[in-house]
């Protein structure tokens, strides 16, 4: 990942004590120095676009590390800047070397029509129907109108079961809406003009689409298509019928994401508001709860097309859903109902006392246990349009909403569909006012992943600790430990700290958005049934629901663990408890925007150039937006220290240093390196005007060299032997290790090459004002003894850099590290500490194998480090 | 360092009024267009160094817009600017001389930088025209 100047080989020999004093005409001089403060600064913006390039390709890569989520917008945005980055790597490099890597601008291009390929949004569907009737309708229609309205259409026109009637307003029609007035590429520029790690600017973006849908036209074919739609609907059910809007998402209520309550539904809707009812269903798709749900599961915006379908209105006497299996426990012998008075509202949302029956299996089915709620209110229709919350009166409210008949046909018609679809199912479902029974929606279950508990868990999990309460309904099993957050109202969830424990009074849908940065979820009401009930199983959120006096009960802000299975809320953090069940949000790798980034990435990250020196080191050789950039920057590089040699330019010409130290230097001054232009062969300290390069040199020689190690036989032995089988390391053979030190200096830049007996270093630093530009990145390889010495001072070298916030790599012997983006002082900090590391860890090789003079010698370069920064 | 010229050009009026003002406290000389045209037109009129240009606007469009002054002002450097990434317009705005595309929203620091190294590219330029043109004129 880390690209660095690389090894100056032969050519760096060439140029080296170039000190011909040459009589120059003044305007030639002039000349040549515009030339090379053009080249210069062309040299400079390659480096800037490097800098940007690396750092991009860092956040593509930690993205793919799958820790935090992501949406398509991020991926579009990165390959963008990337691509940008590169684009001007390749033309700054063709201003520093006209016409000599032609090849790279075709490299470019191929890999950039791959990569176009990966994050195009796919074009819409254009002949497909923006409406269609519920009669010809069946799962075989799902991509044109979302998954619940096909398996309504596929249980009434297949399975003969009694539904709604109605229509759909097709994805092909929500297309047509988004694409009216560029409405889409509206909400696509909000969308990346917002930071949506934060949940209160999510929260606000949230609000404005959802207006900017809502306030939208609808284009007036889709709006004709829909009217017409609905006069057929009034010529099979009566003139002025009422009709219920449901979102049926494309993606929604699949086995892995469900989507459970995230979008709008609208009931008892008129002919007059059936329109603005469509736009605030197609806007939920912008709600807090579906966006941020959309950004945690993965899911890119384009695939989260929005079908609807409007159906007649049902005026349920009683409602509820039904399960075709336990979905806590898994319990296969046993399906369970839920039910309440009236519309199944209530037992949707998961904020109402309902009655429960649990119904054996086998045949004959019978019920098990029946559980009746008082029932203090129910949803009704208005007559004229919209549902009401109405006081159930007199006796009405303890009794059963269904009779033993209903709730065993309600059985049978679970298990069937299971039957049908092969898998457990879950049904919302109505009694109209004749008695029977009304399927509205079917979905496949979402069940707890590991139920494995035995029946009557409380009892037999042992005590583990201080115990703060216990009780309620498991809604989704584990455990896991946080401190306690109350919420009571909406605001409160702005201020949601991640890894908070969750603790709700009605375990309403709006907390949703929540759960995935909750790590355990308490309510006082609530039961199995409902849409955060399903959340949290999905996100695998241990969630205790039931629990009356929770929000007085559990103090805030205090730890605790909660351990879902056992119905118990301990005190404080239970590590064993918790790391049993630990069980890491992660963004889901095979989500289509996750995959969508890891195939773009392949065609970014990758690093295949690796040696400067191979001959497959060409343009038609890049395979990767990387190998472009890592061929770019060693040739810029190549390609400035070739330049002063080239023109016979002694003032450009590299200087050796005049320097109190036993090794010799030399700079290459590029632009303003240096305070006085020279013309001599030799450059002195105090006229180095390179920021970077006198840090690096302050640490360099702050501490004088002790000498060589101590080193004991084997180590000794380790470097003799390494020397009869390494030709590098003799001194005549002209290998790399044989060239000298180069500074490449301007006020803000310093690149040095070099090597210090065995070892190979290279330090490339851009220091300025300019805090997001600067970088340092070092290299540091080699060393005579063995390779295993060698790869634990690579290591050594790491950790100390480490420990200043630089990124490390170690690979075998080589130490590569880069910091970026900090400010001036900061930097020169982390420069003279480089210095310093590179005059005192050579040979320390020859120690490492023996643990305590390592960490002698550690700690000796520890305290040096320190009194360098005092 | 500041002392150029620089044009912005965006239909989103709050925007631009924004950037023009917090630019201006920089020391910037910066005036705003709305329109393609407009741009064209300023640019007939008045001395630019940089151009900061929206990429989708009604009426001329960023590249269309870019395609223009790089016509009549080869010298001017351009900054294309959009709230929209969209990697075939960054690369088609490269290839027709853009000197950056960036990404709204984006620090205002960073355009000051990007807009002092295109400045600093353009006057180089210049230098190096100025240069060649003096020479000719020596040789005649």
């Amino acid at each position: 990942m880390i690209a660095l100047p690389a090894t100056v080989r032969a050519w760096l020999r060439r140029i080296g004590g170039n000190s011909r004093e040459a009589e120059m005409d003044p305007k030639e001089v002039e000349e040549l120095r515009t030339d090379f403060q053009f080249r210069y600064h062309h040299f400079k913006l390659l480096l800037n676009a490097n800098n940007k390039a690396l750092e991009e390709m860092a956040e593509i890569e930690e993205a793919l590390r799958g820790t935090r989520p992501f949406g398509m917008t991020f991926v579009r945005s990165r390959c963008t800047e990337v691509s940008t980055s590169v684009f001007q790597m390749i033309k700054h490099l063709n201003q520093l070397a006209p016409d000599r890597y032609a090849g790279l601008g075709e490299r470019f291009k191929a890999i950039q029509r791959d990569l176009w390929a990966q994050v195009n949004p796919l074009s819409p569907r254009s002949d497909a129907p923006l409406v269609l009737a519920l009669d010809r309708i069946t799962a075989d229609d799902l991509p044109l109108v979302g998954s619940k309205t096909a398996q309504i259409g596929e249980i009434r026109n297949r399975i003969g079961l009694p539904t709604p009637d109605g229509f759909a307003v097709t994805v092909a029609g929500h297309e047509r809406f988004l694409a009216h007035r560029e409405l889409r590429t509206e909400i696509h520029r909000r969308i990346q003009a917002t930071d949506t790690t934060s949940i209160d600017r999510l929260h606000s973006l949230s609000a404005d689409l959802q207006q900017l849908v809502i306030r939208a036209p609808v284009p007036a074919d889709l709006e004709a298509a829909i009217v017409d739609q609905y006069h057929r609907l009034e010529a099979r059910r009566g003139s002025g019928v009422r009709v219920a809007l449901r979102s049926s998402a494309l993606g929604e209520d699949q086995a892995d994401t469900s989507f459970a309550g995230l979008f709008r539904s609208e009931l008892n809707v008129s002919a007059e508001h059936l329109l603005t009812a469509y736009k605030e269903v197609v806007a939920s798709q912008y709600g807090l709860q579906a966006v941020s749900y959309r950004l945690s599961r993965g899911i890119r915006e384009e695939d989260a097309a929005m079908s609807v379908g409007v159906m007649t209105m049902v005026d349920a006497v009683a409602g509820g859903v039904v399960y075709s299996m336990d979905p806590v426990q898994g319990d296969r012998n046993t399906l369970e109902i839920h039910s309440v008075w009236g519309l199944p509202k209530p037992v949707v949302d998961g904020n109402a006392a309902c009655d429960r029956f649990v119904i054996s299996r086998t045949q004959p089915l019978r019920i098990v246990e029946r559980t009746v709620a008082v029932k203090t209110q129910k949803y009704l229709c208005y007559p004229e349009e919209g549902v009401c919350r109405l006081d159930t009166v007199g006796a009405e409210a303890e009794q059963p909403s269904l009779t033993d008949e209903q709730a065993l046909r309600l059985a049978e018609i679970a298990m069937g569909l299971e039957v049908h679809y092969r898998k457990p199912v879950d049904i919302e479902w109505g009694i109209t006012t004749d008695g029977s029974v009304i399927v509205l929606q079917c979905r496949p279950l979402q069940q707890a992943v590991s139920p494995g508990q035995d029946q009557d868990p409380d009892r037999a999990a042992p005590i583990l600790g201080a115990i703060l309460m216990a009780g309620g309904i498991t809604v989704s099993p584990g455990a896991a430990a946080g401190p306690v957050y109350l919420a009571r109202k909406d605001a409160d969830a702005l201020a949601f700290p991640e890894g908070a424990v969750l603790v709700v009074s009605q375990p309403a849908p709006r907390w949703a958005t929540l759960v995935p940065r909750a790590a355990a979820i308490v309510a006082e009401q609530g039961s199995t049934a409902g849409h955060l009930a399903s959340v949290a199983r999905e996100f695998r959120i241990p969630a205790l629901f039931a629990l009356p006096q929770a929000l007085e009960g559990l103090p805030a802000g205090a730890m605790v663990t909660v351990h879902a299975d056992a119905r118990r809320i301990y005190q404080g953090r239970l590590g064993e408890l918790v790391k049993e069940q630990a069980n890491p949000l992660t963004m889901p790798t095979a989500s289509p925007v996750y995959r969508t980034l890891q195939e773009a990435g392949r065609l970014i990250t990758p690093l295949n150039l690796l040696d400067p020196d191979a001959p497959e080191f060409r343009p038609d050789h890049c395979r990767t937006l990387h190998d472009i950039t890592r061929f770019c920057h060693e040739q810029a590089v190549h390609e400035m220290f070739q330049f002063g040699n080239r023109h016979r330019f002694p003032q450009r010409a590299s200087k050796q240093l005049v320097c109190q130290v036993p090794m010799q230097f030399w700079v290459i001054n590029l632009d303003d390196g240096f305070h006085e232009e020279v013309n001599e062969a030799k450059v002195h300290l105090k006229n180095i005007a390179s920021i970077p390069m006198l840090a690096l040199w302050q640490g360099m020689i702050a501490v004088p060299w002790a000498g060589p190690p101590p080193v004991d036989t084997r180590g000794f032995m380790s470097v003799l032997m390494e020397a009869t089988v390494n030709p590098g390391l003799d001194p005549a053979s002209g290998s790399p290790y044989t060239v000298r030190n180069y500074f490449l200096v301007s006020r803000h830049f310093c690149s040095l090459q070099s090597r210090f007996g065995f070892h190979f270093c290279s330090v490339e630093a851009l220091v300025s004002e300019r805090t997001p530009e600067n970088y340092v990145s070092f290299q540091f390889k080699g060393g005579a003894a063995d390779a295993m010495r060698r790869r634990l001072r690579a290591r050594l070298v790491a950790e100390l850099l480490e420990e200043v916030d630089f990124r490390t790599e170690v690979k075998e012997d080589a130490t590569f590290a880069r910091i970026e983006g900090q400010p001036q002082a900061v930097m020169e900090s982390r420069l003279r500490t480089l210095g310093y590391l590179i005059i005192h860890t050579r040979q320390l090789d020859m120690v490492m194998a023996n643990g305590a003079s390592t960490a002698r010698y550690r700690n000796k370069i520890r305290q040096d480090l320190q009194q360098l920064e005092h | 360092m500041n002392g150029f010229n620089v044009l912005l050009v965006d239909d989103e009026l709050e925007f631009l009024d924004t950037l023009i003002k917090r630019m201006k406290k920089r020391g910037l000389q910066v005036a705003g267009v709305n329109r393609g045209e407009d741009a064209l037109a300023w640019l007939d009129r008045e001395p630019v160094d940089v151009v900061v240009l929206d990429v989708k606007m009604p009426g001329l469009d960023g590249i269309e817009t870019l395609r223009e002054i790089k016509n009549r002002r080869p010298l001017v450097e351009v900054i294309m600017l959009t709230g929209h990434a969209n990697m075939e317009v960054a690369v088609q705005g490269m290839e027709l001389g853009a000197f950056d595309y960036l990404m709204k929203p984006m620090d205002i620091d960073e355009l000051i930088y990007k807009l002092q190294d295109a400045n600093r590219k353009k006057s180089l330029q210049e230098q190096r025209i100025k240069r060649k043109q003096e020479e000719l004129g020596t040789r005649r």
